[in-house]
């Protein structure tokens, strides 16, 4: 495949080109150049610098290098996609290209390679000053290799990913919201390195091992959760292989979707199947990834574990984890009511019967599923004592999710283009409020009202007073299901009703 | 009508709040150019758009020279030529750049050699290094159409073409049109300017609120108005003939000089027999002109309610 018969490659580059590349490949160059000449000027005169040998001085400036590489590339790159996909669908050439006979891949990697161009030459001349610093600081050229692979491999991955997201977003900022909630997951997994996923996903954890092995002593990588290899159910794997593995086989999921998508904008992005797999891949690997902790014997530690300090907190993070993965499989999968109206139309049919297997309700107790076998793994051999505990968090996993399906299809069809700022705003009531007034109020037991708390508290401090408490507050959620499910039964009715109308109008 | 190339057969397209075609049916033949004309949301875009499958259907089936849309889109792609009624076009290329793109895209043979036709047949040559963004909205008009005639579509849909252009580039736009006909192109046309319409449309379908109106040759749609709007011009007896006009109970009768204009309801044989008695009275008939093949007053009488 050359890359240079492809029209839309072929305009983007045109386009970048007529933009102007060369202030932007002499910015690149010239911070390249500012950080080669520190790390010259320190082995020219090492007596005034802080550093204990060359390797050290190396990986501070190279880690300021590939810093500024991702910012380009990751950061910028995405943002170059998602706003020229925006620009082109409002103008209408999405639409002039999408009619010629271009087949939805010619489209996918036309955009994909040839929007972000500028930033790619600006990272080709950063990756080049850092092979230079590499070499200078007698550092390991594994360092430069292992590294650039991870971020080019990252760049492609959220290349990928601005894509479809701009294709799904009705609008351009939609696409930003993708790339703010991978970086907002970063945050707590600093804490953990090596058992949360974000941290693979975006290969945070191999790059730090690669500079961790490259030799040098200054840095402090092998601070505690730093160190090691990690482990998918008690199997080690190099870190840099698990990102590389982990994003290609996502990115086989988002290529998948986004030729979908192109070539039927009105049908999800996915199959049924396809977000239950994805969903399972990523939920399996994070539960690989800290098996080791209890080896199946949850809460008792593992005897041949480390003796990591967090451990209490992880698996109530893994839920919350597991709640927000659902809630975006659910939100990209959940059915556009006016899509099932037409289809209605189409078919004809009128009962509610035939709404369950086009509804994403189907869906979320796939993912309770899925996601209840791998919690399953955590507690395998002690089930007989943590069944409770066990329960507790699947079936506040189940109220969750079910809760947000109703919603979200309620409030699409009663509040049609309002529907996400409702249903933002009833799960702030059910989920964060109870926080809030806790902490007005002073007393814990209006926290404990959340929709979140039985799983998480379960999962935290499994006792078994607090636990047939909480299995009553699953309950008590399953009554908000119930008052759900007549709302967005209600719904679905008086959509049907009317399609029945319609129809008979003809 | 010769043998149809654009087949559409009961399409009904829903927006939430409304149906926004409903049930239509119509074919364009080989050299036919069919007027689409309609009120404000007619439905008329939305018709083109579900033709060119930018637009889901609720049912209905489109067909291109017997291709059906749902089950061959990549065959309606190549067969189908669209140009929106808006101008997509990429402002920092130049216009030969633009069409090398869609040229491109679209496989096209021979690409400079037809590139450089489009941009005569669209008189842009004289712009071809200039960029998009440089070039008027009459210009880029005129881009987007040679973009759309690059391929050689055999179907070609065209939302509101002149809407952008000046005095002579309609007059060079109708005379496109006319050789597009003459190659056997089907042609989907439509527009908002009536009279220009009427130059060079065999056919026309009328829309309101979704539905089509009516459907069929401008001679045939004439001859289905209830009432026409006459015109007759005399060289002497005046008086005589507006007596004649007045027997024979014509609606809306004004004298106007030398002649009059007036309404009138019957079939086309009986407008024949009112001139034969005009003539056998000896009144010296110089013009006969009935308003009736004119789509301006086809629209007008059809039913559909606001001019665009």
């Amino acid at each position: 495949m050359n890359l240079n018969d492809n029209p839309i490659f072929l305009t983007q580059k045109r386009l970048v080109h007529r933009a102007g590349v060369l202030a932007a490949v002499l910015i690149a160059a010239l911070i390249g150049a500012s950080l080669l000449s520190g790390l010259i000027a320190y082995l020219a005169d090492p007596i005034n610098f802080d550093f204990r040998s060359p390797q050290d001085a190396g990986k501070m400036f190279y880690g300021w290098v590939i810093g500024v590489e991702i910012l380009v590339l990751v950061i910028g790159g995405f943002s170059r996609i998602s706003n020229v996909l925006a620009n082109e669908r409002k103008a209408g050439l999405w639409d002039s290209n999408r009619l010629t006979p271009l087949q939805p891949w010619q489209l996918v990697t036309g955009y994909w390679f040839g929007a972000p161009l500028r930033e790619f030459y600006m990272a080709v001349v950063l990756a080049g000053t850092g092979l230079i610093i590499v070499l200078l600081g007698r550092l390991s050229p594994a360092l430069w290799f292992g590294t650039q692979l991870l971020i080019f491999n990252t760049a492609l991955f959220f290349g990928l990913l601005a894509v479809l997201a701009s294709l799904v977003a009705q609008r351009p900022q939609g696409a930003f919201v993708f790339l703010l909630l991978f970086f907002f997951l970063q945050f707590p997994s600093f804490t953990m390195p090596k058992f949360l996923l974000t941290n693979f996903l975006l290969p945070v954890y191999g790059i730090i091992s690669l500079f961790r092995d490259a030799g040098g002593s200054g840095n402090d990588y092998s601070m505690r959760g730093w160190d090691g290899l990690p482990e998918i159910f008690g199997l080690p794997i190099y870190p840099l292989l698990l990102s590389l593995v982990l994003q290609f086989v996502i990115g086989i999921f988002l290529w998948r979707a986004a030729r979908r998508k192109i070539a039927n904008p009105f049908q999800p992005p996915l199959f049924r199947w396809e977000a239950v797999a994805l969903f399972a891949i990523l939920i399996a690997t994070q539960h690989g990834l800290m098996w080791g902790l209890w080896r199946g014997q949850f809460p008792t530690p593992s005897s041949s574990g480390d003796g990591f300090y967090e451990r209490d907190s992880l698996l109530s993070i893994v839920q919350c984890g597991t709640m927000l993965l659902g809630l975006v499989v659910l939100a990209f999968n959940s059915p556009q009511p006016e899509h099932v109206r037409v289809e209605a139309l189409r078919l004809g049919f009128k009962d509610l019967g035939a709404i369950f297997p086009r509804s994403a309700v189907s869906l979320a107790l796939a993912l309770t599923a899925v996601a209840a076998a791998a919690l399953f793994t955590q507690c395998a051999f002690s089930f007989a004592d943590s069944w409770e505990t066990y329960a507790v968090a699947v079936g506040n996993l189940l109220d969750f999710l079910l809760i947000f399906v109703f919603l979200l299809e309620y409030c699409r069809l009663r509040f049609k283009r309002r529907a996400l700022g409702f249903v933002a705003l009833w799960l702030f009531v059910l989920c964060i409020l109870p926080f809030i007034l806790a902490g007005v109020f002073t007393t814990t037991a209006l926290g404990r009202l959340s929709l979140l708390s039985p799983g998480v508290l379960a999962l935290t401090k499994p006792d078994g007073d607090e636990l047939n408490y909480l299995l009553g507050m699953v309950a008590a959620h399953f009554g908000i299901v119930i008052i759900c499910f007549l709302a967005w039964q209600r719904e679905w009715k008086c959509l049907l009703a009317k399609t029945t109308s319609a129809t008979s109008v003809q | 009508m010769s043998s149809p190339l654009l087949t559409i057969e009961h399409l009904r397209v829903d927006f939430p709040e409304v149906v926004a075609v409903n049930d239509l049916s119509l074919t364009v033949g080989a050299g036919d150019v069919c007027g689409l004309i309609g009120p404000n949301g007619a439905g008329k875009t939305t018709t083109m758009r579900a033709i060119s499958g930018l637009q889901e259907c609720t049912r209905g089936s489109v067909k291109l020279d017997g291709h059906e849309l749902a089950r061959e889109p990549d065959e309606l792609k190549k067969r189908l030529g669209f140009m929106p009624d808006f101008c997509p076009v990429y402002e920092q290329l130049t216009a030969s750049e633009f069409l090398d793109h869609f040229a491109r895209a679209y496989d096209v043979p021979h690409r400079a050699q037809r590139i450089g036709q489009c941009l005569e047949l669209t008189w842009l040559t004289e712009k071809r290094d200039a960029l998009c963004e440089e070039l008027s909205r009459g210009m880029k008009q005129r881009l987007v159409l040679a973009k759309t005639l690059l391929p050689d579509p055999q179907v070609l849909l065209l939302d509101e073409p002149a809407s952008g252009l000046d005095p002579l580039g309609r007059i060079e736009l109708r005379k496109i049109l006319l050789q597009l006909r003459d190659a056997g192109k089907a042609v989907l046309i439509s527009s908002h300017i009536l009279t220009e319409l009427s130059g060079f449309c065999n056919t026309a379908a009328i829309m309101e609120r979704g539905k089509l109106v009516m459907f069929g040759t401008i001679a045939d749609l004439g001859q289905k108005m209830a009432r026409r709007r006459m015109s007759v011009k005399w060289r002497a007896d005046g008086d005589k003939a507006l007596e004649i006009l007045k027997a024979a109970n014509v609606k809306s009768l004004e004298a106007d000089g030398p002649g009059a204009t007036f309404d009138f309801e019957g079939s086309a044989d009986a407008l024949d027999g009112l001139l034969k008695t005009l003539v056998m009275q000896g009144v010296r008939v110089c013009e006969w002109r009935g308003s009736g093949d004119d789509l301006e007053q086809i629209f007008l009488q059809s039913g559909a309610k606001e001019l665009m």
